[in-house]
């Protein structure tokens, strides 16, 4: 094995196959390690820890075809550190041997033939945007629930019908709701799948450049398989992963959205956003935020009278009863980090029951209804 | 306990030999009979110690030392010399409840009380350790109407099935909490039942077992005895606690 290769494409891309490698490989020790195959069609970068796969094929000039499985962690703890100069790599015995510019490692290597082989790429089902895409994923992740004991929840549900695709997550406390337009290979083509929230957040982040996504899914849409596929180029390599989807029925919460609303108001994302850090600062764990609506105007309150209070004022557009509403000023914080637009459109109906947030992009500008977010309050002592 | 602290030298003769020089050092002989000689450090681990059964016998040594013998059944011998005694304690410590690992049988018994109609429809509760002549029941509940006692809250399915034809519907439930329910706990709840079916005002009381893991044997003998099992999720219970912040 020998070859040649710009110093950032190998260094992008060996960052992003070592996501995928297991942090503990247990019994599985190859399992730490990338595989470098080099052929014909350039280097290709593999890992793997049997739930997630990534391969990475980077467009190389081969001096001598081979493969070599090394580890991950400190190939790309190298690579990150190397100056910048092409990079040469070969095989030395057992050994291989990384130079770049003056700088020499010389890396173990681990038994190719143990290393198991990654799963196919299901079939491409369709395409969408990159950055649209990632838009829609970073904001649907945000209520995805991180406790391993419920895994149904770990997970966003991607409900595809014909040309839209509707990512759901929720983690019983918030629930988010993305609409999001792509291109199908068949129009009437309808699926669901439950894939991993982390899988789909860390490959939404490494999508850049508005290159287009190819969606790959087994094509009863999470049976017998139960995989889907994502490839596209990025950093200069071309690159694909397959994750397991995750088993279990998602609940069927789109119900949870109100159909109508008591109260609607309508506030300045960005001074709400700072009111609501400084109030919640003298919030406990597990306690609310108090939100007043009345009288065109929104008062923050947080605190009790025994410790510290804080209370904050902000001007907002109201329509219907006024109301008072406690939120855990966290899942508030996030749901307002991740609307878009420069005002926010807060659907209520009572203090009990959850409130609709939406994005709008001007103040006297419709909701914008492709990206939702619903959070249950908290109920409120005295 | 005795609690001696004192400047000692501690040799052990038998399996193995070890000495240990004179130094000050703290030295307990529990009720067991076990004595334990420790420095001041080296966390919970004794320097030397004998094991029970042993016999202890206390005699006086030319130069006005007391020598202290240890010494097991199979002949090894723990041998302490006290040159000077600093303290010399004795405390009556009385019977130890034991480690409880952790709080989870009390946790569960709070989260029921909180939720009992994860148990069955239509229960409320009445109190919390329910006082009888022989021991409190861990929770008794009132039946407000037709109940259905959910068998298994594994399967929800369950609670669909209605309580046995001729079942009075009105009346109490008596609700036994373990972590893991065995024949004794069977039989602790059918001497509560015995006595609280005695009591007109709250005759008919059904009995319940509640518990995490519920042994086969147990579980046949429950329902020979008309009690009803109910396999409780401790982790779901805990999520219920919040039941009314969440949206589903």
């Amino acid at each position: 094995m020998k070859f040649r290769v710009d110093r950032d494409v190998l260094a992008d891309a060996v960052a992003w196959t070592a996501r995928s490698i297991p942090a503990r490989p247990g019994t599985i020790p190859q399992l730490a390690g990338i595989l470098m195959v080099a052929g014909p069609d350039g280097l290709e970068l593999s890992g793997f820890d049997y739930e997630t796969s990534a391969h990475a094929q980077l467009p190389v000039e081969v001096a001598d075809e081979g493969k070599a499985l090394i580890s991950g962690r400190l190939l790309a703890d190298i690579c990150r550190a190397l100056p910048d100069r092409p990079v040469d790599v070969s095989m030395d015995g057992a050994k291989v041997s990384l130079t770049c510019g003056s700088s020499r490692f010389s890396m173990q290597t681990m038994p190719v033939e143990d290393y198991p082989a990654l799963p196919e790429l299901p079939p491409v089902v369709g395409s969408v945007d990159g950055d649209a895409f990632a838009a829609a994923v970073a904001q649907a992740v945000t209520a995805a629930g991180r406790d391993d004991m419920l895994p149904v929840l770990t997970g966003v549900k991607l409900e595809i019908e014909g040309a839209t695709i509707s990512l759901l997550a929720t983690d019983r406390f918030r629930l988010s709701l993305r609409e999001l337009d792509w291109r199908p290979e068949q129009n009437e083509f309808s699926a669901n799948a439950l894939v991993p929230a982390k899988v789909l957040g860390d490959t939404a982040r490494s999508l850049t450049g508005g290159s287009a996504l190819q969606v790959a899914l087994a094509a009863d849409g999470g049976g017998s398989d139960g995989l889907i596929g994502f490839s596209w180029t990025a950093g200069g390599s071309d690159r694909r992963t397959t994750t397991r989807l995750i088993d279990g029925s998602f609940p069927n919460v789109r119900q949870l959205f109100p159909a109508t609303s008591e109260t609607t108001a309508v506030v300045e994302v960005a001074a709400l956003v700072e009111a609501v850090r400084r109030v919640s600062l003298v919030a406990g764990r597990n306690t609310p935020i108090r939100l007043t609506f009345s009288d065109a105007q929104v008062s923050l309150e947080a605190g009790n009278g025994e410790e510290a209070q804080a209370s904050e004022s902000l001007d907002a557009a109201l329509d219907g009863e006024p109301i008072t509403i406690g939120f855990n000023p966290t899942y508030l914080l996030d749901g307002l980090g991740a609307i878009t637009g420069s005002h926010v459109h807060v659907a209520m109906t009572l203090p009990a029951r959850p409130a609709a947030f939406a994005g709008m992009p001007g103040e006297d500008a419709e909701p914008d209804l492709q990206f939702r977010y619903l959070l249950m309050p908290l109920r409120m002592q005295g | 306990m005795r609690v001696v602290i004192a400047r000692c030298q501690v040799d052990y003769a038998g399996k193995l030999t070890a000495h240990l020089p004179m130094a000050t050092r703290m030295i307990m002989v529990k009720a067991d009979g076990s004595v334990l000689v420790h420095s001041d450090g080296g966390s919970y681990k004794p320097l030397n110690w004998m094991a029970p059964p042993c016999t202890f016998t206390e005699s006086m040594q030319p130069g006005g030392y007391v020598e202290w013998l240890v010494e097991s059944r199979g002949g090894d011998t723990l041998r302490v010399l006290l040159e000077e005694v600093q303290s010399d304690s004795t405390y009556e410590l009385g019977d130890d409840p034991g480690l409880q690992k952790d709080g989870v049988e009390k946790h569960l018994q709070q989260l029921l009380a909180e939720h009992p109609a994860t148990l069955g429809d239509g229960l409320t509760l009445v109190q919390r350790e329910y006082p009888t002549a022989i021991g409190p029941v861990d929770l008794l509940c009132r039946v407000t109407r037709a109940a259905v006692i959910v068998v298994d809250l594994d399967e929800p399915s369950a609670a669909d099935d209605p309580i046995p034809a001729g079942e009075p519907p009105a009346g109490h439930v008596a609700v036994e909490i373990k972590r893991k329910a065995t024949i004794d706990a069977v039989e602790q709840l059918t001497r509560y039942l015995d006595l609280l079916n005695r009591d007109p005002l709250l005759t008919p009381v059904r009995g319940v077992l509640a518990a995490q893991s519920i042994v086969p044997q147990a579980r046949t003998l429950a329902e020979d005895r008309g009690i009803v099992c109910a396999l409780v999720d401790y982790d779901e219970l805990r999520g219920l606690a919040s039941v009314e912040d969440r949206l589903f």
